[in-house]
């Protein structure tokens, strides 16, 4: 039997309550332990209910992600506009819908890369440790980042959405269409979150931020984000052609696109 | 209610990079319901230990067990049986020490109903409940260590593994802790395993002490047990003005062999103990030396630290630092 020192800290123990309830004692807690998919789970919201929680009570933390791409916006689609009427310009739902696409996939993109910053953040300052040691599911942790991403840009999308249309955006194609725009822009948001989930987990600092967000920014740069492919020339058309975010652009614009004029 | 599985461990390797064993092979065996003192000097290999044992880093070879359960194999089981406070508190400044309770109910899947009244109840073991709703950015290095305490109890674990939990923390907070510590293995059959580079804190808590240097385990028992190993007391004697330390040297070492002392005083370990301190005075005297203190300093984990690694505990604080500068 192990002896164990007796009212020895008394004296000091002011912070301590010894009155507090003392149900601490030693015994299994986790109700659903078995379960994996509840372990899952309850890690993922937990991770995501804290990120979204950081994000929207710290404006210096959700104003960049919301400000860039309205700003993205509103300099491209308005200093831009008369490229509408350039010959060649075939997209028919005019100028601010070409622009809202590549805004909208953009602020996708960047929402993921900007929680890959987040995660290289608790790395750095050992918050992630905690989680490490919580997580009975370590994949729920990626989950609840991922979560995070999407929930974040969801909020920058529903506003840029509503700035767009307050602007005259016109919006051609069906339900169907637009659906599948906004859900193409969140699985660029899902890639761009494991993208700079893998760079932050992987080096775990802050300093990994360029590495995270260079690639990602020249792979959407070098598609067509100004004017059609068919306008590019030179070396700038060649990388765009075999980019794969032209293909993703011309995905989206097909969302916005109207049939009708489309066909025209 | 005393849990059946404690911590094991058998030829737990860690390497490094370049080659660097931080931890080279260690045996240890914690029994349920005991506090395990793990003490060494910085760099020892005392927290790179405890990452194993939390599944924070995957062993480089060896084995462990934790609550029963293999930490490679096993990490989610082990995880959801240990609570870990770890050397620095892992908190976020941005979150409240209630939310941050929130959280880590949730993080173990705490049902949401249970959460408030589980953090309620921590927030006021702890006595954080006025500062509760406050941001921890804003706390003090106390109330971080006691909300990481509370962190690392949301979930009611069976065994509680505490790096190094005092570090930076005044005497009063530091008392406390030690208290609240006690009182866990005490009352609630919490296993501990608490590494800690201050010999009174392992002295007052541990049951048993392990003393790792260069990641190897030099010696292992109870602090009785230890400090009998090494046996006899040593005096210490500080010269008053005028008298020599050479002089005071050459009569102590008639009484045993020299050992460290601090800067201005002659130490040395008594041959036949106590019973040696009358001679001593008596030669003292008779030489005309005066004294401005005499100390008899009984065995303390240091001594053991000195007799097993050739150098003090304070000492190889001081090489490790140079070592990292």
């Amino acid at each position: 039997m192990i002896s164990r020192p007796k009212g020895r800290f008394r004296w000091a123990s002011k912070w301590f309550d010894r009155s507090a309830p003392t149900a601490t004692r030693a015994r299994p807690a986790r109700p659903d332990a078995g379960t994996a998919s509840g372990a899952f789970w309850s890690v993922a919201f937990a991770v995501a209910w804290r990120v979204l929680h950081n994000v929207f009570t710290t404006p210096s933390l959700f104003l960049p992600g919301m400000i860039f791409p309205l700003f993205f916006f509103t300099a491209f689609a308005g200093g831009l506009s008369r490229v509408d009427n350039i010959p060649g310009f075939d997209f028919p739902n005019g100028y601010t819908a070409f622009q809202f696409v590549f805004v909208l996939l953009q602020s996708a993109a960047f929402g993921g890369v900007f929680t890959g910053f987040g995660i290289a953040r608790d790395f750095e300052y050992g918050f992630a440790r905690r989680l490490l040691l919580a997580a009975p599911r370590r994949s729920g942790i990626v989950a609840g980042y991922a979560l995070a991403a999407a929930g974040r840009w969801a909020v920058t999308a529903t506003i840029l959405t509503i700035v767009a249309l307050a602007v005259g955006m016109q919006v051609g194609g069906g339900g169907v269409d637009l659906v599948a725009l906004y859900a193409l822009a969140l699985i660029v948001n899902l890639a761009g979150t494991l993208w700079a989930s893998g760079i932050a987990m992987r080096l775990r600092t802050v300093q990994a931020g360029p590495i995270m967000q260079l690639p990602v920014f020249l792979t959407l740069f070098f598609a067509p984000v100004y004017v059609p492919l068919a306008l590019l020339n030179g070396w700038l058309h060649s990388v765009a052609s075999v980019n794969p975010a032209t293909s993703l652009l011309e995905a989206g614009w097909r969302g916005l696109r109207s049939a009708e004029r489309a066909a025209l | 209610m005393a849990q059946a599985h404690g911590i094991e461990a058998e030829g737990l390797v860690r390497t490094f990079k370049g080659g660097i064993r931080a931890v080279d092979g260690i045996d240890l065996r914690v029994e349920p319901g005991e506090i395990y003192g793990f003490l060494g000097p910085n760099g020892a290999g005392k927290s790179t230990t405890v990452h194993m044992l939390t599944t924070l880093l995957p062993p480089t070879s060896g084995t462990a067990r934790v609550a029963g359960f293999d930490i490679v194999k096993e990490g989610p089981k082990v995880r959801t049986a240990i609570g870990a406070a770890l050397q620095e508190a892992a908190l976020d400044s941005l979150l409240t020490g209630r939310e941050h309770l929130n959280l880590q109910c949730a993080l173990h899947g705490i049902p949401r109903s249970e959460r408030r009244a589980r953090s309620q109840e921590l927030l006021e073991r702890v006595g954080l409940t006025l500062a509760a709703d406050r941001k921890v950015g804003g706390y003090s290095g106390g109330m971080k260590r006691r909300l990481d305490l509370a962190l690392a109890l949301a979930h009611r674990p069976t065994i509680l593994f505490l790096d190094e939990p005092t570090t930076g923390l005044d005497v009063q907070s530091r008392s406390a802790l030690w208290g609240e510590v006690a009182r866990l293995a005490r009352e609630d059959g919490v296993t501990v395993f608490l590494t800690t580079q201050y010999l009174e804190e392992a002295d007052a808590l541990a049951d048993r002490v392990g003393i790792i240097d260069h990641g190897h385990i030099v010696a292992e028992g109870t602090p009785a047990q230890l400090k009998a190993q090494i046996g006899r007391p040593t005096v210490e004697a500080t010269p008053a003005d005028g008298a020599t330390p050479e002089a005071i040297a050459r009569i102590l070492e008639r009484f045993g062999e020299p050992t460290g002392g601090s800067a201005k005083g002659v130490a040395v370990r008594l041959e036949h103990g106590v019973s040696d301190l009358a001679g001593i005075v008596r030669a003292l005297d008779s030489e005309g030396i005066k004294l401005e203190n005499l100390a008899l300093h009984a065995p303390s984990l240091d001594d053991v630290f000195l007799a097993k690694t050739g150098r003090s505990l304070e000492g190889a604080e001081e090489e490790e630092a140079e070592v990292e500068a």
